[in-house]
């Protein structure tokens, strides 16, 4: 069928996967591409369907993606024999450091810049929203640490008979200490466990909810190593603190004034 | 005088894991108006079980307890509840003040609850901490009263809404024998002016002072006597 | 009396008290600044929308307002159709381009706005006067930071560059005018307003008689669906924007920050619910003993619950007050950080305070405190008397 389009001399374009999806149209279908609403313009064949980059910027975004041959594009929008900019790959790191000189010393009228660098600048939008992250991720951590001191503080408050009655039997300070914290560590432990499962399941239900909301691969939410051994370590500091603060009060009040009387 | 309180062939079983355990086997008793009425008994013969039962904080498992001719077992949670305030008055073994409330605010709680106004309860709570001589301690707490005192505060609290029965389950337990003897001087001042008194007591003491004798074996009256008549 | 009770039962362990309300006053916090966020850049969207009254904004077809390069043509032609019509108060149109302002061999470019002065809607004048004149320019605080420039300095504005021959067309003198604030730019963007009539000729052909956008006020909003209709027959190659429409983009692209907002809100409820609940059962363990000895003395199950329910909500009402202080400082550090979302007006609040967020915060976690405190309330209140007074003695 291409064949015979070709044949037709009709280009050929590959458009992305929203517009595909949105206009029902697909590979083998025609279309007409024109600079401007309305004016006269070519007929082209959708040879290929792209699928949208991992690409942080690209999200929300609703403009739709055309690919078309360089002349063919230059020819419709009057652009004459232009660019907008090349793309350069070299081999390797110095080789595309010294393009980078070479070229902007003989320039006239444009600039080589590294990639990298094009990219910290344009994705100012991806930068705002991980800062905007980073401080609600800080807010939650310092949350979290005072609901677990809230919590594990209540927790062993609770057990201040049982404490009574260690003490009373002759079980030394450290001892009833040392089996409090090592209890609150126990749940610290247990309970960051937990929650990193529950972590990760949410994670995957937000990637899978966001990916087929904005149709990219990117993923929004990942749970690494790192960010387990952080959780984990400062659960457990948390617990540890918590149950040391809990079991000194516990320890220094008398026995007999823990059972109330 | 007429009767006040009329249990008849009161049962209470309860169920503890497999076994079941008769705590009371069929007990019939009449209280009259302005007794002092003691009853003892070795520890598990069903004394306490029969007190929670005459203050309608427990039901029987068969049989009935009228109180001023109301059949308290068949009341439901609310109107028991409220039979409960206006009627009865419980002293505890442990006084079970609240910690957090001053002397006259112990006193004062159940007369918040029939819905006293303040002013009266201010008035009634002054007249009954005088009446058990702790008029100088209405702004302490039950951390800093002693156990005479703090029993003398409970027996003020049961009193609050006049109540036609006056119980007290072992209320010299914790308390030393000087104190106790207080507090057994406190009930009988009670009792001669006009409240009805029923005490469950292992204190020899208490028991004399009491005007009948209910002794209790195995979940039965063994015998009902009258000291000296 | 149940009050008092209620207070004194907290005021009992006061340092776990302080830590509870700190817990739920960080819930709250967070709790506000998620309310806030999903309700704050929306509004705050509208009312910068709406703070000049022009309901509607017209654009070539398929385009954004300058999105594109894309401008309508016959301007003149089109200001002259929309001004006829009776439903429309104002018309102002807009040409968007960027020029340079020589500086020797340097230039600085800026984006300029082409405007008509006497209907514009885009800058609140800050200092000196409009651009009522041919060569007058105004401009803003970044643009005059950035050429050391200010009120009554003549600059050479030039708005063509070509890059291989690096030479400037369309050059200009033209006077600064005034100070202003410009309305829709993003921060830090440097701006100035010419007259469109000037802009228009310093962009030569073209543009010539083109503008990017014609903003339209209508005597009353309601016309704002008949006018749309007319211009949809009438003028097939412009788009109609109104403000309902504007704001539904907008949501769309923002709406990621809605969906965080409402499970961050949600998590922040879930947590104060549960330190309310964990401190509320462990109070009430402890006081079994109380609990059963005021039922027994003949204080109903009804207002056990209530007293200990009263608990909760004190715990919970001081939390959500403080947390209310807490938020709207959080809120603050946060907007800063979100205002500099490109592209995005720097006027646009994330977080746009409205008493109805701090209500519906304080509320819910008012709720929280008394459902929280329900269930244990119940539990205790409804335990057998006697039965738990002999473990009390045992114990």
């Amino acid at each position: 069928m291409v064949a015979l389009l070709l044949a037709l001399q009709l280009r050929t374009i590959t458009i992305d996967q929203r517009l595909a999806a949105d206009a029902h149209v697909g590979v083998g279908d025609t279309a007409m591409v024109s600079a401007s609403p309305g004016s006269g313009g070519d007929s082209v064949v959708i040879a290929g369907i792209i699928g949208r980059r991992a690409d942080p910027s690209e999200i929300a975004r609703s403009d739709y993606r055309v690919h078309l041959h360089l002349d063919q594009l230059q020819r419709l929008i009057g652009y004459g024999d232009r660019v907008d900019r090349f793309a350069i790959a070299t081999h390797g790191d110095p080789a595309a450091d010294s393009a980078v000189r070479t070229i902007n010393d003989a320039a006239f009228g444009f600039r080589a810049y590294r990639s990298r660098d094009i990219a910290v600048e344009t994705s100012e939008t991806f930068a705002v929203v991980s800062r905007f992250h980073r401080a609600i991720g800080v807010i939650t951590i310092v949350a979290s640490a005072v609901f677990l001191l809230c919590i594990l503080l209540l927790k062993i408050d609770e057990r201040r008979r049982d404490v009574a009655a260690l003490r009373l039997l002759g079980i030394s300070r450290r001892s009833v200490m040392l089996t409090v914290v090592l209890e609150a560590a126990l749940v610290s432990v247990i309970g960051s466990g937990v929650g990193v499962v529950i972590g990760w399941v949410t994670s995957a239900a937000v990637n899978w909810h966001y990916q087929a909301r904005y149709q990219t691969p990117l993923r929004f939410a990942l749970v690494t190593g790192d960010i387990v051994l952080f959780a984990v370590t400062l659960s457990l500091v948390l617990g540890v603190v918590a149950g040391a603060l809990a079991a000194r009060r516990l320890v220094r009040t008398h026995p007999l004034v823990l059972l109330g009387r | 005088m007429s009767v006040l309180v009329r249990a008849r062939d009161v049962r209470r079983d309860y169920r503890l894991e497999r076994e079941a355990v008769h705590a009371l086997r069929g007990v019939s008793l009449e209280i009259e108006k302005g007794e002092y009425l003691a009853i003892v008994g070795p520890s598990g013969c069903g004394k306490s079980s029969l007190l929670n039962l005459l203050g309608a904080i427990d039901a029987p498992t068969s049989g009935s307890i009228e109180i001023e001719g109301r059949n308290v077992g068949t009341l439901g949670d609310r109107e028991v509840t409220e039979f409960r305030l206006r009627h009865i008055g419980f002293v505890f073994q442990r006084f079970y003040l609240l910690p957090i409330l001053t002397a006259r605010e112990n006193v004062e709680l159940p007369m918040a609850e029939a819905g006293v106004s303040a002013a009266q309860r201010r008035e009634r709570s002054s007249e009954l901490l005088r009446y058990v001589d702790l008029a100088d301690r209405v702004k302490h707490r039950p951390a800093q009263l002693s156990g005479g005192e703090q029993q003398r505060v409970a027996i003020a609290r049961a009193l609050a809404n006049r109540p036609s029965l006056l119980l007290a389950d072992e209320p010299t337990g914790e308390l030393d024998a000087r104190t106790g003897q207080e507090i057994i001087s406190l009930f009988s001042r009670l009792n001669a002016d006009g409240t009805t008194v029923v005490v469950v007591t292992h204190d020899e003491g208490l028991a004399r002072a009491a005007r009948r004798v209910v002794h209790m074996r195995d979940g039965e009256i063994v015998h009902d006597e009258v000291p000296g008549g | 009396m149940r009050l008092v009770l209620a207070l004194a039962s907290l005021r009992r362990n006061g340092a776990r008290t302080i830590l509870a309300v700190l817990g739920v006053a960080i819930a709250a916090a967070m709790l506000l600044d998620m309310v806030m966020l999903s309700t704050g850049m929306r509004e705050s969207f509208r009312q910068l929308l709406l703070s000049r009254g022009f309901q509607m904004r017209l654009t070539p077809r398929g385009t954004m307002p300058f999105d594109t390069e894309a401008s309508i043509a016959a301007a003149s032609n089109v200001t002259a159709q929309l001004r006829a019509r009776p439903e429309v108060d104002l018309v102002s149109p807009v040409l968007g381009a960027s020029v340079h302002v020589l500086r020797g061999d340097s230039s600085i470019t800026t984006f300029a706005l082409g405007v008509d002065p006497q209907a514009q809607g885009d800058y609140q004048l800050a200092e000196g006067r409009d651009a009522t004149e041919p060569n007058a320019l105004i401009a803003n605080d970044d643009f005059l930071r950035a050429t050391n420039a200010k009120v009554g300095d003549t600059l050479h504005v030039a708005a063509g560059f070509d890059p291989q021959l690096r030479t400037h067309s369309g050059e200009r003198a033209l006077v600064v005018a005034g100070r202003a604030k410009f309305l829709y730019l993003a921060t830090r963007q440097l701006a100035v307003a010419i007259p469109l009539r000037t802009l228009q000729q310093m962009t030569g052909a073209a543009r010539e008689d083109r503008v990017s956008l014609f903003m339209v006020r209508l005597r009353d909003s309601k016309k704002v669906a008949d006018v749309t209709k007319w211009i949809r027959t009438a003028l097939p190659t412009i788009d109609v924007i109104s403000t309902a429409d504007a704001m539904a983009r907008v949501d769309e692209r923002l709406g990621y920050f809605r969906q965080l907002s409402a499970i961050l809100g949600a998590v922040s409820l879930v947590v104060g619910f549960l330190l309310v609940t964990t401190l509320v059962t462990v109070s009430v363990n402890e006081r079994v003993g109380e609990i059963v000895v005021m039922r027994a003395i003949g204080v109903s199950r009804v207002h056990v619950v209530q007293q200990i329910v009263l608990e909760g909500t004190a715990l919970s009402v001081t939390g959500a007050v403080l947390g209310t202080g807490l938020g709207l400082i959080t809120a603050r550090y946060l907007n800063t950080i979100l205002s500099r979302f490109p592209g995005l007006p720097a006027a646009i609040d994330f977080f746009l305070f409205q008493p109805r967020a701090a209500w519906t915060a304080i509320g819910l976690l008012t709720a929280c405190g008394v459902l929280a405190g329900l269930y244990p309330a119940w539990r205790a209140a409804s335990l057998p008397l006697a039965g738990t007074l002999r473990e009390e003695a045992v114990a």
